[in-house]
């Protein structure tokens, strides 16, 4: 249920199943659909669970793996339909790209399609059957046989596109293979650096870097295998894995040793992974297959998806293929490479954190989902433990401020009557023993109920006064009205009222009664001095004490709380002042950014046209950043940012100008920009060179480098010659490059190169291979010599050594002082 | 200042007409190159796989980094740049 082979129809069919109404699928919308509804199933196939067997999901992970690039394959072929480009060159034979052009002008072949899909589908069956190797080998073969001519020329009409879909579907298996390999490989690099020793030994008379080659080598399986291998290489050309498409035919051409029937799969994919080095014009070793990785790493990352989902399964895939590589594993990855390849995709090549990052991330997307759920779940039982807990709060709550109420009246009581301690004590009185002494039982109880009666009318007296009682004008009572008041109470307080003052008088400490004389202050000595009767201990009405005590608490609090709210006023409003600082300053610093770059693209502008004044008045520059409305809001932040900028920014000066008759304080932008935009250059080498990576010995004349640059990443018009340059001064040694030809439109950065001989050749391989270049890892490897004739046909005629300054010069036999034909010096390598 | 960009502000006023692609908010120079070379060298032909795309919104922005390779703050300004200019102009 492979993608590739949907036709749109299909597709939209499809999308309904799920419920998804797309818009029609063209050309350009089929990615999109495509990739929509691989989530869609991938969805499904998560809700379904882990229905398949074991068996599924491992080779589903590595059918996943091959999905993805199935799905980018799908993707870029489709946009690759360009509709105005042309690659002018044609597809070479492990030039993915290049071939994909004039295949994808072919258009896909609906009904071919149809006949691939169940000529594939009886592979998968096969392959379920028999041994992985033999189930690789069959898959690789069903691409191949589709691609029976020996060369992606956009002759081979019917062929290409045949090979197209069912090659992209093999695409992905050497792919994963090849990832699978190249795992492999890092892990039993010492038996793979052995086997790839005697690869190559053997390989190198195979000459395996053409398709045509293979076919001579001829295999030990048969025709078929033949086919196969060579379909292999086929195919891989349409997909952007030139090194894959390489092991394929090294793969081939190994058969001899390579197809003996390796138990583990494990095996397979080491053998793979070594054989696609020994490819066929791509001699690299098993270093240089190593190093592959990494620069097939950043290659994926420029092409985005692919090198993710390649990279994923890097890292899960353990070489386990299996039969349903394509249908079931689909699914599962997406997720995988679907979140992730956004991400990513902006992004400049990530290397080997990035399938680690991926497989994490598909991971950990599962488990913040399912923790999300869990919490949910949880959520229903603690909420009615909660409720009845909330109850209990305010129960608590309620009872807590009961308590304290309750306390609070009893304080209140309490000091109110605590002078009332004297009603219970009637019997203690301050006056001595000698009182006791004095007079009998009867008189003392008069004597102190008289006392009493007396101490506590004056209190009340006082209080109420104290109240504000108006009854009672007067704190104190004089002696008359005191008289008036016992005799009231009771006739016989009459003899003793002047006894009780006596005693009063007598008494040496406070009984709560002060005496005055006529005169205030004055102590006191007799009884006839007697005139006023105050009370020292008031005895205030309830409410009244009530509510005196509340208005003190009342008071406290107010004034607790009006100190808090000040400081938290204060607190807040430092706050807001530093809020809004910020706010202006992070304004004013995106309003600076914003004049650098108005300044930059103008001095740009002038650049091209030297009409334009190279430096812009400031006050044109705020009108036509800042908006009308905000004009006078922004008035400070913009002088802020003017300030800032003469003062903090070195690139922009600001002067005075006259601009016609006014004078204007302008601003010029003085960077000077950078003359070559690429601050190119060869930052050293990788890797020895040494028989393990590097054939001994140099094969053909012509070379085909890899990643040199980024076709999305380039800018300026001339970037392809500063790329000539910078390879003819890497090999400045070596006069024998005589043509180079930078393939703009490769994504993977591909020059090809030709050079007078194979000693030349191998002298450029030697200082090219492994070197770094504008930070990217540099391979070559060689390219068949009528290969190269046919791709590139100037140059057959070529035999002039090219110089790195004389870099604009036709490439043709006619540049005398070029002329320099040395003898080739010491040959390649070894 | 609002969160949209000048850009934006200036393509959602008129109608695009003949604008280049490169007029839409979110494309600069670079991804407006890769998107004339696929093909979309006018902003309408944008707008066109929009409108073909269900103006979904999703499905868009997925097309649009598949192109030309924006990044989710371009797809933003690109979507929304095209989904104010047909609200107000379609």
């Amino acid at each position: 249920m492979a993608s590739t082979q949907l036709t749109d129809e299909e597709l939209f069919s499809q999308l309904k199943c799920f419920g998804f109404t797309p818009g029609p699928v063209t050309e350009s919308t089929r990615p999109v659909y495509l990739k929509k509804l691989k989530k869609f199933r991938e969805e499904q196939q998560q809700q379904r669970g882990k229905g398949r067997g074991s068996s599924t999901t491992t080779s589903s992970s590595s059918s996943t793996g091959a999905s993805r690039p199935v799905r980018h394959d799908v993707r870029r072929l489709s946009s690759g339909r360009r509709p105005g480009l042309k690659s002018s060159v044609l597809g070479f034979s492990s030039d993915e790209s290049d071939a994909e052009a004039p295949l994808k002008r072919k258009g896909l072949d609906h009904n071919k399609r149809a006949n691939r899909n169940p000529h594939l589908q009886q592979q998968l069956k096969i392959k379920a059957t028999a041994p992985p190797n033999e189930a690789n080998k069959k898959l690789y073969g069903v691409g191949t046989a589709l691609k029976s001519n020996s060369f992606p020329s956009p002759g081979g009409q019917t062929s290409p596109s045949l090979g197209w879909e069912t090659g992209k579907r093999s695409r992905h298996d050497p792919e994963s293979r090849d990832e699978d390999g190249s795992d492999e490989e890092l892990q039993n690099s010492h038996s793979v650096n052995g086997r790839s020793a005697a690869r190559l030994n053997t390989s190198q008379l195979a000459g395996e870097y053409s398709d045509s080659d293979e076919e001579e080598v001829g295999a030990p399986g048969g025709p078929d295998r033949d086919r196969r291998s060579l379909e292999l290489r086929r195919i891989c050309t349409t997909g952007p894995f030139p090194s894959h498409l390489d092991g394929r035919g090294s793969w081939v051409g190994r058969k001899n040793c390579a197809y003996n029937p390796l138990g583990n799969r494990s095996m397979l994919g080491g053998r793979e992974g070594p054989e696609e080095r020994v490819k066929k014009s791509d001699l690299d070793a098993s270093g240089g297959s190593q190093s592959h990785m990494v620069p097939r790493k950043s290659v994926y990352g420029s092409l985005g998806e692919d090198h993710q989902s390649k990279s994923g399964e890097n890292n899960h895939v353990n070489s386990e293929e299996g039969p349903f590589r394509f249908g079931a594993g689909l699914r599962p990855r997406f997720p995988g490479s679907g979140s992730p390849a956004p991400a990513s995709r902006g992004g400049y090549p990530n290397h080997s954190p990035v399938p680690n990052h991926l497989y994490g991330q598909k991971k950990k997307l599962a488990a913040p989902e399912d923790e999300l759920l869990l919490q949910f779940k949880r959520e229903g039982p603690a909420s009615s433990g909660s409720f009845s807990a909330h109850y209990l709060s305010m129960f608590l709550l309620t009872a807590a401020c009961l308590f304290f109420l309750l306390l609070g009246l009893v304080y209140i009581r309490m000091r109110g009557s605590g002078s009332t301690g004297v009603d219970g004590a009637i019997k203690s009185h301050p006056f001595g023993s000698h009182f006791d002494s004095l007079y009998d039982q009867a008189e003392k109880d008069a004597i102190l109920k008289l006392l009493l009666s007396l101490h506590d009318h004056l209190a009340v007296v006082a209080g109420h006064h104290d109240c504000g009682d108006q009854q009672f004008p007067n704190r104190s009572l004089s002696r008359d009205k005191v008289t008036e008041y016992l005799l009231a109470q009771n006739g016989e307080f009459k003899d003793f009222i002047d006894v009780a003052l006596e005693w009063i008088i007598r008494a040496s400490q406070d009984v709560g009664i002060r005496l005055t004389g006529r005169v205030a202050d004055d102590p006191v000595t007799d009884v006839s001095e007697i005139s006023w009767l105050e009370s020292t201990h008031p005895r205030m009405p309830l409410g009244c004490r009530f509510r005196r005590a509340l208005l003190t608490v009342m008071s406290k609090v107010a004034l607790v709380a009006v100190a808090v709210g000040f400081i938290w006023s204060v607190v807040c409003y430092v706050k807001y002042r530093w809020r809004r600082e910020e706010e202006e300053t992070r304004q004013m610093y995106d309003l600076v950014e914003r004049i650098i770059d108005v300044l930059r693209t103008h001095s740009e502008a002038c650049q091209e046209n030297r009409d334009l004044e190279p430096y812009l008045p400031i006050p044109h520059v705020r009108d036509s950043l800042v908006e009308v409305q905000d004009r006078k809001k922004m008035k400070k932040i913009w002088d802020r940012a003017v300030h800032y900028i003469s003062s903090d920014e070195s690139r922009i000066r600001t002067e005075t100008q006259q601009i016609k008759g006014a004078d204007f304080k302008v601003w010029r932008w003085i960077q000077p920009p950078l003359i070559c935009d690429k601050s190119k250059g060869w930052q050293g080498k990788a890797f020895p060179l040494n028989r393990r990576n590097s054939p001994p010995n140099s094969l053909t004349p012509c070379l085909k480098i890899r990643n040199m640059f980024d076709p999305d990443m380039e800018v300026g018009d001339n970037w392809d010659l500063a790329i000539q340059e910078a390879i003819l001064e890497k090999c400045s040694d070596n006069d024998g490059i005589v043509h180079i030809s930078v393939d703009k439109s490769s994504k993977e950065g591909c020059v090809y190169v030709k050079c007078l001989s194979a000693e030349h050749s191998g002298k450029a391989f030697k200082a090219l291979h492994g070197s770094w270049f504008d930070g990217k890892l540099v391979t070559v490897k060689y390219l068949r010599l009528d290969r190269y004739h046919q791709r590139f046909p100037q140059a057959q005629g070529c035999s002039t050594p090219l110089r790195a300054s004389s870099l604009h010069q036709n490439i043709t036999n006619t540049s005398p002082f070029l002329l320099q034909q040395g003898p080739p010096n010491a040959s390649g390598f070894s | 200042m609002s969160s949209t960009s000048q850009k934006h502000k200036e393509f959602v006023a008129e109608p695009m007409g003949e604008k280049p692609v490169m007029a839409l908010a979110g494309i600069g120079e670079v991804l407006g190159r890769k998107l004339e070379e696929n093909g979309f060298d006018k902003a309408y032909v944008v707008l066109g796989q929009y409108l073909v795309l269900k103006k979904d919104e999703e499905l868009f922005k997925d097309w649009l980094k598949d192109t030309c390779g924006a990044n989710a703050k371009q797809q933003r300004d690109c979507y929304g740049c095209l989904k104010e200019w047909c609200d107000a102009f379609l």
